[in-house]
């Protein structure tokens, strides 16, 4: 039996008839990741990236046997939709076949990855219709407008990446992980002890998804989405530095809540990141170091030099369960929260834009000091906010010579670390609870409190209608994109 | 020894100076950078140089494959920080040199010398890690105020001397001259093309050949010198300041780090901009900054979002117009380190080997040497030249010989110990005391 305040994305009652909504973009201004935290959404994508995070801990079994679940274990059964999944990926990695990169001498990225993403648009709706179930598909079809298929589209193409700027980044990953939770939402998984289909979601679609991105990638040299250079965890993705650091944290039962430190007793240290023989050895198994496999795959020079922060996060003693927390955080900060990575989200019925009537009222003193022209200010006033009350260095030393872009980082990317569920804690929570599964209505995350990220600010002010892109990204790598250009 | 002499020893060995030395350098950087114009005029023989992206030990390389300051003349096209590991490092050295020998290295800035921009891709992140506040991010950001937006190099030759360790390339063809040369890190040449010596200067580089001498000839006996490295600045006499009595039939090359501007049609018009603030987002300092040459006719929408695309067509007509032989600019990542377009009308400069670690790509830096058959030369100056807008002699420029070395990235041996591994914040508990 599942701990009642362990959290799952609900399922759509099919019994009450519901409004599928085709999905469109509400984030235009800085401002609006604000709202964006206190949406419908916002709840429904932690709720869901945490109840994948949670299934992917190793489990106590009996006889103080311990369950891992490696990439290739025979423990993880794989149902039918997660088949159908794989063959949907699987007949995405063959459009590459029919569109091999182009052999001119261009720029680092392949302009015939513009190409494959013209082909998976042209066939997005039979691939869905082979792959998923007709009636999940078609639910809605009996209104004028949009149907469950039109949501869950909208999700899966802004899946691989911006066949404008040839690049890919965590907001492509994000739109993945939303397209699998519309479906999850839609019933499309199904029942199955607490767990159970989850980690077949994470080891059985989002790994393969993954592999997808990585040949993507290689294939066309895509570059990197939002990327801050050396001093960003990874160039593309976020997801596998979760849910591979739960594969190595404590083992829990069904109702223990997440171990917030401590390893695995037999998983590798931390530090092997940095080791080129443990890396080989682990990322057969592990997501997280076949992500920093991929890292060795394409990149050289000195791991400590090209992956800093990885690298920092190595020499963390406290073991994989402070690591898999601390990404947790950081995932809340440094995607979620940031305006150029979740300003391509697409909101419909699924995802709402609605507010979350459990979030607080948000702040309008940090929707005017978050905005670009705004002087940065750090939130002071209310119940001491994580993020204010920590000795940010250089914090307000920034706003008397910014202009309009300077005061991005009036709150330096690490001060953004406030956790949603930092509320929560306060209200005397167990300090273990996993954060989205033990939000009870009346603690929601203080989101609307939470410091603007660095990049949150950086649009230009004077550029009211932002154009349309179908990157998800802000900002692509190897050639510099104007952070203000949408 | 002088301070100056020990920060520039220290920065080399890629350790950091202390934040007030860095708070009195960049003082002393922005008295020296203000007294500059908008558009710097630097006499060749120049070296010019393109991206580096905090990529220092790739930067050292450069120095030993083009020489060093103040022996070699230097002019960096800007994007100094953001995206590598050593954005610092490889900054405050350049403003040292800068500093140190003012007339023998000219930055000038790029589309990265921003705040704006910096908070994004990574100087920023940089400074607070390795200074611990945004103090040191701040004095550079004051700094990159104040940088040129361009430079004008002068008297530069139309004939390169032949690299004196390749027999097969010094093989006389009658009547020709050496226009272009590439050379690999190990001073061997590896490409060479010639064009018609013409004695009149007119329509010089249409009959041009091209001649690929074999690669990686052998017995170069140790580093092959650059002709003309340790030539002497501002020889001949100094112009007169109107530009039309510049008497090398060599036309003027125009620096800057992104490309054209709509609103730029002469370069008296860049001359015009109040330069010192950080740069808009739009307008005729963003787009220097900002623009990109692509294969369209006119102007076109650039993907960046910011700046424009540009033609051909303009170039032609901007060089045409403006009395130059060829446009050098950066911004763009090419495989090869360099890449001219437009009939040789603009180059795109690469100094950042194995961008990002993971492009693959070498880089490049452009030898432009001096003429010495006599033309007149201006001393280094707020750049005259070309203040008589639209009086063009017809006869038409000749693009200057140009020297390329590639390089590719340095060595993984040639690096330091790692860093010390201060653990990220969102690892931490002692700044989350509530949540512990």
């Amino acid at each position: 039996m599942a701990n009642p305040v362990i959290r799952v994305l609900s399922i759509l009652d099919p019994s009450t008839p519901h409004t599928f909504i085709q999905p469109t973009k509400k984030i235009h201004e800085s401002q609006d990741v604000s709202t964006f935290l206190t949406s419908k959404a916002y709840t429904d994508i932690m709720t869901w990236i945490l109840q994948l995070n949670r299934s992917m801990f190793p489990l106590k079994v009996a006889d103080d046997n311990i369950q891992t679940w490696t990439l290739n274990s025979d423990s993880i059964q794989f149902s039918a939709p997660v088949r159908q999944l794989q063959r949907l990926l699987s007949k995405l990695e063959d459009i590459i076949q029919e569109v091999p990169p182009d052999t001119g001498p261009r720029r680092f990225g392949n302009i015939s990855f513009r190409r494959w993403c013209e082909v998976v648009e042209s066939r997005a709706s039979d691939l869905l219709e082979e792959c998923l179930p007709a009636d999940l598909l078609h639910r809605g079809s009996s209104g004028e407008g949009a149907t469950a298929e039109t949501e869950l589209k909208s999700y899966f193409l802004g899946s691989w990446g911006s066949g404008q700027r040839l690049d890919n980044g965590t907001g492509h990953e994000l739109s993945f992980l939303a397209f699998l939770g519309g479906i999850w939402k839609l019933n499309g998984f199904p029942k199955a002890d607490p767990g159970v289909e989850e980690r077949a979601i994470v080891v059985g679609v989002i790994h393969p998804y993954l592999e997808l991105i990585r040949l993507l990638i290689k294939t066309y040299n895509l570059e990197p989405a939002g990327s801050h250079g050396v001093w960003g965890l990874d160039d593309h993705s976020f997801a596998p530095y979760i849910f591979g650091s739960a594969q190595f944290s404590p083992a829990i039962n069904d109702t223990d809540l997440t171990p917030e430190e401590g390893s695995l007793p037999n998983a590798p240290d931390p530090s092997g990141v940095a080791k080129a023989n443990i890396v080989e050895r682990e990322r057969q198994t592990n997501l997280y170091f076949s992500a920093i496999g991929f890292i060795y795959d394409v990149k050289r020079g000195p791991f400590w030099e090209h992956s800093p922060m990885l690298f920092d996060i190595s020499g963390i003693r406290a073991g994989w369960g402070k690591i898999n927390k601390g990404m947790i955080k950081m995932y809340n900060a440094e995607v979620l929260s940031k305006f150029p990575v979740v300003q391509h989200f697409p909101f419909g019925s699924l995802f709402s834009w609605d507010r979350d009537p459990n979030a607080p009222l948000p702040s309008s003193t940090v929707h005017t000091t978050s905005g670009p022209q705004a002087r940065p200010v750090v939130p002071d006033s209310g119940p001491p906010s994580v993020a204010a009350s920590r000795p940010v260095p250089g914090a307000g030393t920034q706003a008397p010579w910014a202009k309009s872009g300077a005061g991005t980082r009036a709150v330096p990317p690490m001060g953004s670390a406030a956790a949603p569920w930092a509320g929560a804690r306060r209200e005397g929570i167990p300090s273990s609870v996993p954060s989205g599964a033990t939000r009870a209505p009346s603690i929601l995350p203080e989101t609307s409190r939470m410091p603007p990220g660095p990049m949150a600010p950086t649009r230009a002010p004077w550029s009211a209608q932002p154009q349309p892109s179908p990157s998800q990204d802000g900002d692509a790598d190897v050639h510099t994109k104007a952070p203000w250009a949408k | 020894m002088s301070d100056l002499d020990r920060a520039i020893e220290q920065l080399r060995a890629c350790r950091l100076i202390p934040e007030s030395q860095v708070r009195e350098l960049c003082y002393k950087a922005r008295e020296l950078l203000i007294e500059e114009g908008n558009v710097v005029s630097v006499d060749a023989p120049v070296t010019i140089c393109g991206d580096i992206h905090g990529q220092f030990h790739d930067l050292m390389e450069l120095f030993r494959v083009g020489g060093d300051v103040p022996d070699t003349n230097y002019l960096f096209m800007g994007d100094f920080v953001d995206r590598g590991f050593y954005s610092l490092e490889s900054f405050l050295l350049l403003l040292c040199l800068k500093v140190r020998y003012p007339d023998r290295i000219t930055l000038i800035r790029g589309n990265h010398e921003s705040r704006q921009i910096t908070t994004v891709y990574g100087f920023y992140d940089e400074c607070i890690r390795k200074y611990g506040s945004a103090n040191v991010w701040r004095y550079c950001c004051e700094v990159f105020d104040y940088l040129a937006l361009g430079a004008i190099v002068l008297g530069a030759s139309s004939e390169l001397e032949p690299t004196s360790t390749t027999a097969l390339s010094s093989m006389p063809i009658d009547d020709s001259e050496l226009e272009t040369e590439v050379l690999n890190s190990r001073g061997e040449v590896t490409m060479s093309t010639y064009r018609a010596r013409q004695r009149s200067s007119s329509d010089a580089s249409t009959d041009s050949r091209n001649i690929s001498p074999p690669r990686d000839i052998s017995a170069a006996p140790g580093q092959a010198a650059a002709p003309s490295r340790s030539g002497a600045p501002g020889t001949g006499a100094s112009g007169d300041g109107n530009g039309s009595a510049v008497t090398s039939r060599t036309g003027a090359v125009l620096c800057v780090h992104g490309g054209l501007s709509p609103l730029i049609d002469s370069v008296d018009k860049i001359r015009l901009i109040d330069r010192k603030q950080e740069v808009p987002h739009e307008g005729a300092m963003c787009d220097l900054l900002w623009s990109d040459p692509d294969e369209i006719e006119g102007w076109g929408l650039s993907p960046r979002g910011a700046g424009f695309l540009f033609g051909g067509d303009i170039v032609k007509q901007f060089n045409h117009l403006n009395g130059l032989s060829l446009v050098a600019r950066a911004h763009q990542l090419v495989m090869e380190g360099y890449k001219e377009m437009f009939d040789g009308g603009i180059v795109t400069v690469w100094s950042a080997p194995n961008y990002c670690y993971r492009c693959g790509n070498v880089a490049a830096i452009l030898e432009l040497g001096e003429d010495t058959s006599g033309g007149g030369t201006v001393a280094r100056s707020n750049g005259e030249y070309g203040r008589s807008n639209g009086i063009v002699s017809n006869s038409r420029v000749v693009s200057p010989g140009r020297r390329y070395r590639v390089f590719e990235a340095a060595a993984q041996d040639t690096r330091g110990m790692p860093a010390k591994k201060p653990v990220a914040d969102y690892f931490l508990v002692s700044f989350f005391p509530l949540l512990s």
